[in-house]
């Protein structure tokens, strides 16, 4: 089994104080759970704070382009389905630059997790909003208040398609872990949103802000119901934020309803070799 | 010699396009030899469409000024097309649906009447023309008879039967009332070996195959969009992976996803899509992850004209990407080039580790050759897989970019156990971590430059000179797609004495420069033949060796050169 010294890799350079370091523990908390080692799992990064945990964690990854670490987890998983594929990107990555891939890979239900690391800002680039910031939220970019409203990246998720959407905060780690864990293990795609302070940026969405606002779903609340979940997503809206799996259901996944992963993995299988059944095509 | 230009046209949307391929089918399958060009509007319905072949005994490698037989489904057809007519020449025309007031030896097949007397579609006129023009070329109706019942197979014996009735009088209405008019342009060889009737888009999805590449992702994008229905239809035979994605950014950080996985990937697209792909170009460069891209140009800027050619975006592709890093860009000259070339691309990148882009255009891509299947068969039973310096057992201190003579460093396959590594696309240091130091970050430029000599000393190769170039007085420069038309312009003015050579790139960049150079150490007067107006090739040879090519043939109007613009500007020097 490993240990945490196995995926320990050079010391973070995050802020004190930030998110980042409760999420970046979590994580190899539970894949230390789960049996997992630096060899036998892919990680990619997206760019920003969130991303550079590419040096502080041992594991085969790619430190991608900044809002492309999940059509980049998509392929490696098309390429190797019985890899674990897990995405680290923050909010500006993975539903501003990257919101397009972010839909599509709900529609198409790879199975990939991501791991958001939701702030608000744009932590790396000193502080503009980013697009899950209230409205009116003032920042470098937007000097007298952000005009757009923000998105709900849970309704999103679930009414895209995600058969996994769970929410958890980065000052609670048994729950982050608990929840990477279950996103991880869920067959299909799955989205683990991380409510997280940025301790130099964000002086409203702040540790004590959260703890306000955020609440853990109980036993008796049922995940599987499409309606209720969407419902459920909508609190957020008005700045209450239920924690834990928010919906969650079975629907094949991308590889599995291709026939050519049925017998082997693309990278294992044999070469085709049998050019005349489709040179027959041209004559 | 049997060298002769047969040409359909109708109105977009009433198939034009499959009656083409399938008379040029009719033709390698009695033995000749094609060439086959379409012009179609970026339109579904509405437009002209129009579908020309040339079919031959010898190799046809370009299409020909005149145009022997013209099938006009419409009057239009006629009247954008009869230019190209000679005295002799034959149209094929319904005269009860329009009247031709001209010289030309006219042949009334009663489309309309056929139709309506068997209660067909008007789609069947394409059936109908299929079998006049064989008639009128001295074909073989039961090959056509062949051809039909192979597309309608699925369908039952009742559509073969009707299907084919159209065939047949339309056949008969020509040999019925014109056999004074008929030719034997289409006897049956004796010997006929297999051929295959391939687009540039075909020849690169047959080369992708070959090669062993398990994963092609694309969004459609006019002319290489062929290319993803082609190996989306073969994926349950091959198991290839062929994935649509929601852009071309997602695209191509898909493919590299998964060739950093290890498969073998490529990607598909024209100027526009790989715009958009262009920082992960860069990316490629930097992780020193292996991608195929193919591009088929089109005429830009933006949108431009979607279904016409132009090898405009040469300089664009060179220069593809930000910061400094190696690529290799090969430009296959004809439908042989582009397997040859292609497989070979797919080494190139799993040996350099980096983006190969392989470059089509409208021109190659959408236009058909003939080629004999041994040439595919041999292509395939003599390619060897290589995929460089890849590894998949346990390595003790193993570093991803790990300094070396070449520049290549071992690439380990995600998931060996007892190891990892990152693909950073931050400057990094031999064991893949972050760094922002002096010395590591020129380690690795110098790294990576150093793959660029390894493959010129390697992998390059010159540029095949047809022709003898000390007999002759000119020589044609020119890369990709212009291949075939600028041979045919050299015989054309061998004719009336004037000795060319021609030296044609495929390997278009890097290039090197010494060796380059010395091609060009004759004195000779050096003509540069592109279909773009910048002569970006010609920019391209000054900028990486110095050499200046003043005269210039260049057109840009969405059209390919012509073989007859090149001599008659030629005879003007």
């Amino acid at each position: 089994m490993s240990t945490l010294q196995d995926f320990n890799g050079y010391s973070p350079t995050w802020c004190p104080g930030c998110g980042n370091w409760g999420i970046g523990i979590a994580l190899k908390q539970a894949l230390i759970k789960m049996n997992y080692d630096p060899s036998n799992l892919a990680l990619v990064f997206g760019i920003g704070c969130s991303g550079n945990m590419n040096d502080f964690i041992n594991a085969y990854a790619i430190h991608s382009l900044h809002g492309r670490s999940v059509p980049t987890a998509i392929g490696i998983k098309i390429a190797n389905h019985k890899l674990p594929v897990v995405v680290i990107a923050g909010d500006g990555d993975c539903y501003g630059e990257g919101g397009n891939h972010f839909l599509h890979a709900c529609r198409g239900n790879h199975d990939i997790t991501i791991v958001t690391h939701d702030n608000g800002v744009y932590g790396l680039t000193t502080g503009q909003v980013a697009p899950t910031a209230s409205r009116g939220y003032k920042s470098k970019s937007t000097p007298t208040g952000i005009i757009e409203i923000p998105i709900n990246p849970i309704t999103l998720a679930i009414t895209s398609g995600a058969t996994f959407v769970a929410q958890s905060f980065a000052g609670d780690a048994p729950h982050m872990i608990e929840m990477i864990k279950k996103g991880i293990e869920h067959k299909g795609f799955s989205l683990v949103n991380i409510l997280q302070p940025c301790v130099s940026f964000n002086k409203i969405n702040t540790y004590q802000y959260y703890k306000e606002r955020t609440y853990k779903l109980t036993s008796d609340y049922d995940s599987s119901n499409f309606k209720n979940a969407v419902n459920k997503s909508l609190e957020i809206n008005k700045e209450k934020f239920p924690l834990g799996i928010i919906y969650e259901t079975t629907r094949p996944t991308y590889t599995e309803e291709l026939n050519q992963l049925k017998e082997d993995t693309l990278i294992n299988r044999k070469r085709f070799e049998d050019i005349d059944s489709v040179l027959t095509d041209f004559i | 010699m049997i060298d002769f230009t047969w040409k359909i046209g109708g109105e977009a949307g009433f198939g034009v396009m499959t009656t083409g391929v399938v008379f040029s089918k009719i033709a390698t399958r009695s033995g000749y030899n094609i060439f086959d060009y379409v012009e179609y509007p970026s339109l579904i319905r509405g437009g002209h469409n129009a579908y020309e072949v040339r079919v031959s005994d010898q190799d046809a490698v370009c299409l020909d000024n005149k145009i022997d037989i013209l099938v006009c489904l419409n009057k239009e057809t006629f009247e954008k097309h009869n230019h190209r007519l000679l005295k002799e020449s034959l149209i094929i025309y319904d005269k009860n649906e329009f009247e031709l007031d001209c010289e030309y030896k006219k042949i009334h097949v009663p489309f309309d009447q056929i139709i309506s007397n068997l209660k067909g579609s008007s789609v069947m006129k394409n059936t109908i023309a299929l079998g006049a023009s064989i008639a009128v070329i001295g074909g073989d109706i039961n090959i056509l008879l062949n051809i039909i019942e192979e597309q309608f197979k699925k369908k039952g014996e009742e559509v073969i039967s009707f299907n084919k009735k159209f065939a047949e009088l339309g056949y008969e209405a020509v040999t019925k009332n014109f056999s004074n008019l008929t030719k034997k342009w289409l006897s049956k060889k004796t010997e006929i070996l297999p051929k295959l009737v391939i687009t540039g888009n075909d020849a690169f999805s047959l080369g992708a195959v070959i090669a062993d590449s398990r994963f092609y992702c694309a969004y459609p994008m006019t002319p290489s969009s062929s290319v993803l229905a082609t190996l989306a239809s073969w994926q349950q035979k091959n198991k290839m992976v062929v994935r649509h994605a929601e852009d071309e950014i997602s695209v191509i950080n898909t493919a590299l996803g998964a060739s950093f996985a290890g498969v073998r990937s490529s990607v598909g697209t024209s100027g526009g899509g790989f715009a958009l792909m262009v920082e992960t170009v860069s990316l490629s460069g930097v992780t020193e992850i292996p991608i195929v891209i193919f591009l088929s140009q089109r005429p830009g800027p933006a949108t431009g004209m979607p279904t016409w050619t132009e090898q405009g975006d040469l300089l664009f592709t060179v220069h593809a990407g930000h910061g400094e890093f190696p690529k290799i860009i090969l430009a296959p000259g004809d439908q042989q080039e582009m397997i040859e070339l292609t497989t070979k691309s797919f080494n190139l990148a799993d040996i350099y580790q980096l983006p190969v882009i392989v470059m089509s255009d409208m021109y190659l891509s959408e236009g058909h050759k003939s080629i004999e299947k041994k040439v595919v068969d041999k292509i395939f039973k003599d390619y060897k897989v290589d995929k460089g310096k890849i590894v998949n057992t346990k390595k003790k201190n193993y570093l991803r970019y790990q300094i070396t003579e070449d520049g290549i460093s071992e690439r380990l396959i995600p998931g060996t156990p007892g190891s990892f590594y990152q693909a950073n696309s931050y400057e990094h240091l031999e064991d893949s971590h972050t760094t922002e130091e002096s010395k590591y970050r020129l380690e690795q430029v110098n790294k990576r430059g150093q793959k660029w000599t390894t493959y010129l000393k390697q992998d390059f190769c010159l540029p095949k000179i047809y022709g003898d170039i000390n007999k002759a007085t000119y020589v044609f420069v020119s890369w990709g797609s212009t291949k075939g038309i600028i041979l045919e312009a050299q015989k054309n003015l061998d004719k009336k004495g004037l000795k060319t050579a021609f030296i044609h790139f495929n390997h278009i960049y890097p290039l090197d420069k010494n060796k380059v150079k010395d091609l060009f150490k004759n004195n000779k007067k050096y003509i540069l033949v592109e279909n773009n107006s910048w002569g970006q090739f010609g920019k391209l040879l000054l900028q990486e060796t110095g050499v200046e090519i003043k005269e210039r043939i260049l057109r840009y109007d969405g059209r390919p050169i012509t073989v007859e613009e090149i001599v008659s500007q030629v005879i003007k020097l």
